[in-house]
């Protein structure tokens, strides 16, 4: 628990839509490398810390990457960046093909033909079914490679940090596992990534560390190797 | 471009092979434009019905020189757009020599150049094109803006103590040239007009223009244009409680009903002869009226003549001048037209000339009033 | 470039790919039937040709950006009094005319945009709404240089210099190569990096921003080319009739160009021209039903609506997801 610096911290990160106050007071950081979960139930908050943190919310407080203080309100400053989210819901674009949902992905890139390949290889290389569906209508694939392709899409943006909102959302358990070890391998590679999950069972066999948030507030640090039994887990929700 | 020319050509000598025999049979095609649907609906309806009831009369007597009329109608939906493709369509797929259009001025104005070129007359309802070489084919049953605002100055300068009034007018050509002849014609009435104010056709309420000219110090308003406003402005004078003269212009007399009903005898309107027949003295226009409203009441009660009596000119008028002329060819059909003076129509007396393509320069119009339900002429 | 190869150049052969050619086929149909013909035809596709630079303007905002506006007529009719002015009160010769229209059109869309496009969703339809019904009121109103009802007539004809397009046939080919230049644009825009972006926004702006892309920037972008199709179609209007009033730009053209891009199909590439031209020859069809015209054209709409829910040209689009494709392992 003792590195110096954090890639990412937030403090008295805040957010309100409108007159409702979604999130209140948030201090929460991601290491080097680190895979961080934000658990919660229905209406915590997670999708507006995700959303706080883009800077797609009204927000208080501050967020620092790598030491600096990010801009608010300027979400494409954020994601210009390298901290790249990957919304609820998949958010990738129905009536384009597949390649061009990727060649969104990397829309900040200038020029640079090589490197566009590069990115591509990489995200061949960790999702292949993309390779084959490159000209199909991404909105007539399955739930689960469209949420490949959203992340592969991320992917494209070469994100320095990896921020993802429900990837398991409506998919069946074996498509989730499959991706959510896809996240794994990402993770090993050393991106950093904060994973917005419901089911936490899942999410904790992945995470390093993890949140517990509740009405808006963190509630607990969760050391997911002190966390063996639901059981226990239940005791985090309801404390 | 091979096929298209051989296309053609087969067309051409077709239509050749035919023109020799069948001219002498073929009806002699009149079209109309008219806004059956749209702002004009009304009375361009009417204007329709009028056109087609003097087309067949005169088939009754065996057409023009031997020749049966055939109208055939078209809807411009009151738009300048769909004006154009009318009389493309009429002119190129039905063979129209000659035009007796509604009153969608737009349209008519619209469709100008396209008249100009396949050299086709037209008589209107609606005011004239601006272009002198469109105004060349075009002639129009419409008495002179200043007719209207005449009848009712003349009124008040004769029967009433009024000297200040205020005009009151839709934002329509006609309504704007009438308003410019009032501002210039009061004067020499001994009248002096302290307020105009405009209205849109659809406004709900008129109290804020009415209460402005009768704080200005005007004892009548001069109301005009079409449609209901008419009841509106009615209204409004009285909830005002205000004691103001209103005089409106041309319109369906059933309009002016309840609007009599509200204001009384303080409610005059411009008519034209047709509507007001029973109180004219017999003469050649009494005459001309009963060979129109004869047919017209058998076929259509008591609907309001004013606007197909004016259709019907149109026709006469136009067979008239064919008569005349002895051709049926669209420039010497024009020229004919333009000769044309002396003509005793429904309205009034036609005179045209070469500097004059509205033909009625006399005034016609009377003024009327509502008293117990029944019309009567005041002036 | 990926994509353009990728979709011109599919990996395998699907019918639905010669399909893609269909509504092609019939637009050339029928504005070589007009050609060929004459007549007033002629007519009746010139005016959907106009159409059709109007409604490849709407389709780029409304089909490829996916925001509404009820206001584009505000844009022809500032782009047609302006040609219609310059040509006939001050003598200009057409094409400079159209140009300074069209730039000013495009200016007054910057203006307008660049506030409005902030808002969202109904705001930003009332907003168009409201810029349209402004514009024709100033066209009734300000008759010193609009001559209200009255119009401008004697506007010139289309032409280069002292080369005049003055015949049907003429005018019809002229607005066959304009409208296929813009066409061919709207393709071209479609697969490229600013197509892509307009697509993002379209699907949503908060993945878009997410990904980096300016939402605002966009939706401005999307809005002026527009804008400027629009006024193109509003200059080309009053120059091939020779006249213009305020009624010609009035709500009828929005009810019009919004029936167009909805049954040739919104946000495909030959939805507009399809559109136009079946929106402008369908009433006519009927022109032998007199009196039910309108109601056997609403009632082709409807069955249009129900069974081509998308437009006729997305029946062929490879951007709807057929079904054999959709239920792929
Ligand atoms: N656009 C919005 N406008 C108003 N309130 C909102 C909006 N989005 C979210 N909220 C409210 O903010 C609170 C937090 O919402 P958020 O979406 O962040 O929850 P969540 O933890 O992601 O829930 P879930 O697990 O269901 O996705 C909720 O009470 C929600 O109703
Ligand atoms: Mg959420």
């Amino acid at each position: 628990m003792a590195n110096p610096e954090p890639i990412l911290k937030a403090t008295g990160l805040s957010a309100r839509y409108g007159h409702v106050e979604a999130l209140k007071s948030v201090d929460m950081h991601v290491e080097e490398a680190e895979l961080v979960a934000v658990l919660g139930p229905n209406g915590a908050g997670k999708s507006t810390l995700l959303r706080a943190i883009m800077g797609l919310v009204e927000t208080g407080g501050t967020v620092h990457f790598r030491g600096k203080a990010l801009p608010r309100h300027d979400t494409v400053a954020v994601a210009s960046q390298g901290i790249i989210l990957v919304p609820e819901g998949r958010g990738i674009f129905g009536p384009m093909s597949v390649a061009e949902n990727l060649q969104l992905g990397a829309y900040r890139l200038q020029g640079g033909k090589g490197e566009y390949e590069r990115r591509q290889a990489r995200v061949f290389e960790l999702f292949p079914r993309l390779k084959e569906r490159l000209s199909q209508v991404a909105g007539s694939m399955s739930g689960g490679e469209q949420q490949m392709l959203a992340i592969g899409r991320a992917l494209m943006a070469d994100p320095k940090i990896l921020l993802l909102d429900e990837p398991s959302l409506g998919l069946a358990p074996r498509v989730m596992t499959e991706i959510l070890e896809k996240l794994r391998v990402l993770n090993e590679q050393g991106l950093p990534i904060v994973l917005v999950e419901q089911k936490a069972p899942l999410a904790l066999k992945l995470a390093r560390r993890a949140y517990l948030l509740s009405l808006g507030r963190i509630v607990a640090a969760i050391d997911p190797r002190e966390v063996q039994s639901h059981d226990e887990l239940a005791r985090y929700y309801f404390a | 471009m091979k096929y298209h020319l051989i296309l053609s050509a087969l067309t051409v000598g077709g239509l050749a092979s035919l023109a020799g025999p069948a001219i002498a049979q073929e009806p002699f095609k009149i079209g109309i434009s008219a806004g059956l649907t749209g702002y004009a609906a009304t009375v361009d309806r009417a204007w329709r019905d009028g056109v087609e009831l003097a087309a067949a009369t005169i088939n009754a007597k065996g057409g023009i020189k031997g020749r049966k009329v055939q109208i055939i109608v078209e809807d411009n939906r009151s738009e300048p757009q769909e004006a154009v493709t009318v009389y493309r369509k009429m002119l190129s797929s039905d063979g129209v020599g000659m035009f007796i259009s509604g009153c969608v001025s737009a349209g008519n104005f619209a469709a100008a150049p396209i008249l100009v070129r396949a050299e086709v007359p037209m008589v209107l309802c609606s005011i004239l094109p601006q272009q002198p070489a469109q105004v060349k084919w075009a002639y129009t049953t419409l008495p002179p803006a200043g007719f209207e605002v005449e009848t009712r100055l003349a009124y008040l300068k004769d029967k009433t103590q009024v000297r200040k009034i205020g005009v009151l007018h839709d934002p329509t050509p006609y309504a704007n040239l009438q308003k410019t002849v009032a501002e210039k014609e009061a004067a020499k009435y001994g009248i002096e007009i302290v307020g105009i104010e405009q209205y849109k056709q659809d406004d709900a309420d008129l109290s804020v223009q009415i209460s402005k000219m009768n704080s200005a110090g005007a004892g009548a308003i001069l109301k005009i244009g079409l449609g209901g406003t008419t009841l509106t402005a009615a209204k409004n004078i009285k909830q005002l409680g205000l004691n103001m003269l209103l005089l409106t212009s041309l319109e369906d007399l059933a309009v002016f009903r309840p609007v009599a009903e509200v204001l009384g005898d303080k409610f005059f309107f411009v008519a034209s002869p047709s509507q007001v027949r029973d109180a004219l003295p017999a003469g050649p226009l009494a005459t001309e009226i009963d060979r129109f409203l004869a047919p017209w009441r058998e076929k259509y009660g008591d609907r309001d003549p004013n606007w197909a009596s004016r259709g019907w000119d149109g026709l006469m008028l136009t067979a008239a001048a064919i008569e005349k002329g002895g051709s049926f060819e669209g420039p010497k059909v024009r020229d004919a037209i333009e000769g044309l003076s002396g003509y005793q129509g429904t309205t009034g007396v036609y005179d045209f000339s070469p500097e004059v393509h509205q033909g009625l320069t006399i005034n016609p119009f009377v003024l009327g009033t509502i008293v117990d339900g029944k019309v009567k002429v005041v002036q | 470039m990926t994509s353009l190869l990728a979709t011109t150049l599919p990996s395998r052969f699907r019918w639905t790919d010669t399909l893609a050619w269909l509504p092609w086929i019939i637009s050339a149909g029928i504005v070589g039937y007009a050609f060929l013909s004459g007549g007033y035809v002629v007519t009746l596709v010139v005016f959907a040709l106009i159409y059709a630079v109007f409604v490849i303007g709407l389709n780029i905002f409304m089909g490829f950006t996916n925001q509404v506006s009820f206001g584009q007529n505000a844009f022809a009719a500032i782009s047609g009094y302006t040609s219609a002015v310059l040509t006939t009160a001050y003598e200009w010769t057409t094409l400079p005319a159209i140009a300074v229209g069209v730039a000013l059109a495009v200016l007054c869309a910057f203006l307008i945009g660049y506030p409005t496009l902030r808002l969202k969703g109904h705001y930003l339809a009332m907003g168009t709404l409201a810029i349209g019904l402004i514009t024709y009121e100033i066209s009734v109103e300000w008759s010193s240089v609009t001559q209200g009802y009255m119009g401008i007539s004697g506007i010139p004809p289309l032409g280069i210099g002292a080369y005049e397009v003055t015949s049907d046939r003429g005018q019809l080919a002229l607005l066959v190569v304009i409208v296929l230049i813009l066409t061919f644009m709207s393709a071209r825009i479609r697969t490229s990096r600013l197509g892509r972006a307009f697509f993002a926004v379209a699907g949503s702006e908060d993945a878009a921003r997410a990904l980096g892309v300016d939402v605002a920037r966009y939706k401005l972008a999307s809005f002026i080319l527009s804008a400027a199709c629009a006024a193109l179609a509003g200059s080309l209007f009053v120059h091939v009739v020779g006249f213009v009033s305020p009624e010609v730009f009035g709500l009828h053209m929005v009810i019009l160009s919004f029936t167009m891009l909805y049954v040739g199909g919104i946000g495909t590439v030959a939805g507009p021209l399809l559109g136009a031209l079946i929106v402008s020859l369908l009433p006519d069809t009927f022109r032998a039903f007199k009196d039910y015209q309108d109601l056997a054209y609403g009632a082709v709409l409807i069955l249009l609506l129900i069974y081509a829910p998308r437009g006729l040209a997305a029946l062929f689009d490879r951007y709807v997801p057929a079904k054999k494709v959709g239920g792929a392992p």
